[in-house]
């Protein structure tokens, strides 16, 4: 079973291409405010969600840090466990700035993950369509089902 | 700013509990995750002090369910309240669709409040974003407490809720209100995907 | 930190590369912490990608390892990687440290070796 999956389709060869180069085990494409736009690895949707704001926590407190040190910007950050690494990287795209977090193994290394990771951003933003017109994505009516949702979240 | 993705027919909410020191926005989210089945909330996930006081934010990730054909999901964040922890504040606080400010109802409190408040709006504001714009509920929060230490909803109202936005008076320990204070934002921000795009 | 230090460390490294570059057909030497893949230590002459030279043989000498090992035969001492137009030498040295030459086809294999095995005896 694939454990890919992305919002936005043109992510998704890029990333294949990354996580078999790369040896990624597993890898988030995501918003600087944790919305997930691709990922590989997760089987569980909430997981990735609890991943995202953990990796999109880790970018923005390194910036702030990065601005107490009156540098430009932090381009990555590796933690390396015994079993696992993380990779944590921002970038500059035509859909603005996105991050990825790599979670790679002891297959992979942290230079192969940075190696391919050069290349996974040259393909991302050669692969970003222009943003396009959005249109309403609720119907006017969403209220009766929101309410039936949230009373069978809360079993009211 | 929520994810909408049109192919999978899946939206993404950020939704963020704002307000000072121990007014109860971690509560609330412990409150939500006690009370959600466990196939419909991921895990809680916390970054607290030794102490239990948030230091960077608390994360529970919930599906909502299907709404106009959109498997909907909000991620609840809530921010630390001690005045130091602005910076942190102020990166949580980025690109969320929805605010929830708790507000404690001790009459003793009302200075942090409205420092809270303004410090919101100050936030909002050094990321472009107009607090007016943001779909916003209050919630009086310890309500359970001595009526001779708290306000009421209506002074609540009056010293905080200039504009007439929803509010709701809670007590997030036993649980009451927490559920019209999500139920209400969520309302307002998912109005917002009916009426508007999403950018 | 300690300037002072780092640049006697620069200067060790350079001059253990250098041991390696001064054979003829060499056309860089690295110093790679292998299990990161990443260069320690550089000496390259243009054109060569030493971030990913030094990622890839550091895989590399991981994956060698491995089938060292389920062929049961030990562990690698030297290898050897023969191209079209060249050759990567690299020799793993006990601190972890791989030692790895970029050179031309026609390069004495042999001296390589012996220069590498040199290097990763100091580097240990």
């Amino acid at each position: 079973m694939s454990t890919m999956r992305a919002v936005e389709g043109w992510t998704v060869k890029p990333l294949e291409r990354f996580v078999n180069e790369a040896g990624a085990r597993l890898t988030l494409l995501m918003t600087p405010a944790g919305q997930v736009l691709a990922q590989f690895g997760f089987t569980r949707a909430v997981d990735v969600m609890a991943a995202a704001a953990l990796g999109a926590a880790i970018v923005s407190s390194t910036a702030e840090i990065a601005r107490l040190l009156e540098e430009p910007q932090f381009s990555a950050l590796n933690h390396q466990g015994l079993r696992h690494g993380i990779f944590v990287a921002g970038f500059d795209s035509p859909r603005g700035r996105l991050l990825a977090l790599v979670v790679y193994g002891t297959n992979s290394s942290v230079g192969l993950v940075q190696l391919f990771f050069e290349d996974f951003v040259r393909d991302l933003i050669a692969a970003c369509p222009v943003p396009e017109e959005r249109r309403p994505v609720l119907a006017e009516d969403f209220e009766r089902e929101l309410n039936q949702s949230l009373a069978s979240l809360f079993r009211s | 700013m929520s994810l909408v993705n049109f192919s999978a027919r899946e939206i993404t909410c950020k939704i963020v509990y704002y307000g000072p020191g121990r007014s109860g926005k971690t509560t609330n989210l412990h409150y939500i995750y006690g009370r959600v089945p466990a196939d419909r909330r991921g895990t809680m996930v916390s970054l607290a002090t030794q102490t239990d006081r948030t230091l960077f934010f608390d994360f529970l990730p919930i599906e909502l369910g299907t709404i106009s054909g959109f498997a909907t999901r909000f991620q609840l964040y809530s921010v630390p309240g001690q005045v130091y922890y602005n910076a942190t504040r102020k990166l949580v606080l980025q690109g969320a669709d929805g605010v929830v400010f708790v507000a404690d109802s001790q009459a003793r409190q009302l200075d942090e409040n409205i420092e809270s408040l303004q410090n919101l709006q100050a936030n909002l504001l050094e990321q472009g974003v107009d607090v007016r714009a943001v779909p916003l509920v209050l919630q009086y929060n310890k309500q359970d407490l001595p009526p001779e230490l708290i306000l009421q909803q209506n002074e609540l109202d009056d010293a905080l809720n200039f504009r007439g936005l929803p509010s709701v008076p809670a007590d997030a320990l036993s649980g009451r209100g927490v559920f019209e204070t999500l139920k209400a934002i969520s309302a307002l921000v998912l109005r917002r995907l009916s009426q508007e795009s999403p950018k | 930190m300690d300037r002072g230090a780092d640049a006697v460390t620069g200067i060790r490294f350079r001059r253990l590369l250098d041991q390696v570059t001064r054979v003829r057909g060499v056309r860089g030497a690295l110093l790679v912490a292998g299990e990161d893949g990443l260069v320690v230590a550089e000496a390259v002459m243009e054109g060569v990608r030493a971030n990913a030279v030094a990622a890839l043989t550091g895989s590399l000498a991981r994956r060698m390892r491995r089938t060292a090992d389920a062929a049961g035969i030990g562990f690698p001492h030297f290898l050897h990687l023969q191209a079209t137009t060249g050759a990567i030498c690299a020799v793993p040295a006990a601190d972890g440290t791989l030692v790895v030459a970029i050179a031309d086809a026609e390069v004495n294999v042999g001296l390589l070796r012996l220069a590498l095995l040199k290097v990763a005896e100091v580097m240990a």
